[in-house]
């Protein structure tokens, strides 16, 4: 059984490009008396122990993506994880800023290149020209099958998590081809050929090397890799499947 | 650096890898000296039959054995989309390859101790 602490010791890094040279780790104790969420934890310390500490926070029930940060070396949302979940038995939890993203200061990192490939795949719905009065006639199945990727919330998770993105910033990323997915396996979508296409380059699907950090980071239990993998088989179906759209989209609209 | 298990099978497959181009290109030099007569082909031979050979032939079952295997997995998580077993298909291919490697690496311990 874990041994039960009444304080934690929570290890922030600090990093003001303005005035240091490289990051650093400050230090603040905290009371875990009323079970205080990490993020919880992060504004005691601001509020009464240092205000210079800086990090994003929104919503604080996990569903803005804002507070997306790496604890103990994991990319988690600190707004609705306890503090004691993630003590080591010295009581201690270290709180980083999401990796490979450059630091604007302390817990903030800069996500322009997160954004730029998100816009880079055309995350929105293109539907036909003719829209229903009522519904388009999505079949429960077809619902099934975008695999909840709508729930993205897009916090950067799996961006930050994927070591192809630690390798290079060309990299579309797996929140964005998630997002692809979402759309090209959508019967709404009208373009899912041209879509397919601009992932086969070589910053496209054929990047992804399958090492799973982003199923492993998502906070929504999203599956980017799968749908890589579905974008992948697709990819080499562009014809067949814009021509089986075509035939969908006659009976989508009623 | 995000460690995973993920990572790990990523790190060890380029490491096992390159590790296998460096053998054939080693291989290609003992096995081409044949053209050259017998005295070098077997003078190659018997500095790859040093101790320090015998442990890298281990080392190089290793990275066969685990390099295929982690292929294969690679091979069933892109056609079959089994993400949900991605830590235990891991694992089962770390386990395959150091029971493999093992087993065929005492032959060998065994050989070069027989001298």
């Amino acid at each position: 059984m874990a041994q039960q602490h009444d304080t934690a010791l929570i290890r922030v890094q600090r990093f003001n490009p303005d005035v240091d040279k490289k990051p650093y780790f400050d230090e603040f104790q905290i009371s875990l008396e009323h079970d205080p969420t990490l993020l919880d934890a992060l504004q005691l310390i601001k509020t009464s122990m240092d205000g210079s500490v800086t990090f994003r926070k929104s919503c604080r029930h996990a569903i803005c993506g804002s507070c997306a940060m790496n604890v103990n070396g994991r990319n988690i949302l600190v707004c609705h994880q306890p503090v004691r979940k993630f003590l080591d038995r010295k009581g201690r939890v270290t709180i980083r800023p999401l990796p490979y993203l450059p630091i604007i200061k302390d817990l903030v990192v800069d996500r322009t290149a997160f954004w730029e490939q998100y816009l880079r795949v055309k995350p929105w719905l293109v539907p036909p020209d003719n829209i229903p009065e009522k519904e388009f006639r999505m079949t429960p199945a077809e619902v099934e099958a975008l695999n909840n990727a709508e729930t993205c919330i897009m916090c950067g998770a799996c961006y930050s998590a994927c070591s192809v993105i630690g390798l290079t910033k060309k990299y579309i990323g797996p929140h964005a081809l998630l997002k692809s997915f979402l759309r090209v396996i959508d019967p709404r979508d009208t373009i899912p050929g041209e879509r397919l296409a601009d992932l086969t380059g070589t910053d496209g699907v054929a990047r992804c090397h399958t090492i799973f950090n982003c199923i492993d980071a998502c906070p929504k239990n999203l599956d980017p890799t799968k749908a890589i993998e579905t974008l992948r088989q697709l990819s080499q179906k562009r014809q067949a499947l814009e021509e089986a759209r075509r035939e969908r989209q006659k009976t989508l609209i009623v | 650096m995000y460690k995973t298990t993920g990572f790990i099978s990523f790190v060890l497959r380029r490491f096992t890898g390159v590790a296998l181009v460096i053998y054939l290109f080693i291989h290609m030099w003992v096995i081409g000296s044949a053209i050259q007569g017998p005295e070098v082909f077997d003078a190659r031979l018997n500095t790859v039959q040093t101790p320090f050979f015998k442990l890298a032939e281990i080392a190089l079952l290793a990275a066969v054995v685990y390099h295929a295997f982690d292929g294969i997995r690679l091979l069933i998580v892109h056609y079959f989309k089994v993400t949900e077993y991605r830590k235990s298909m891991f694992y089962a291919v770390f386990a395959i390859s150091a029971i493999l490697t093992i087993a065929g690496g005492i032959p060998i311990l065994l050989f070069m101790l027989e001298g």
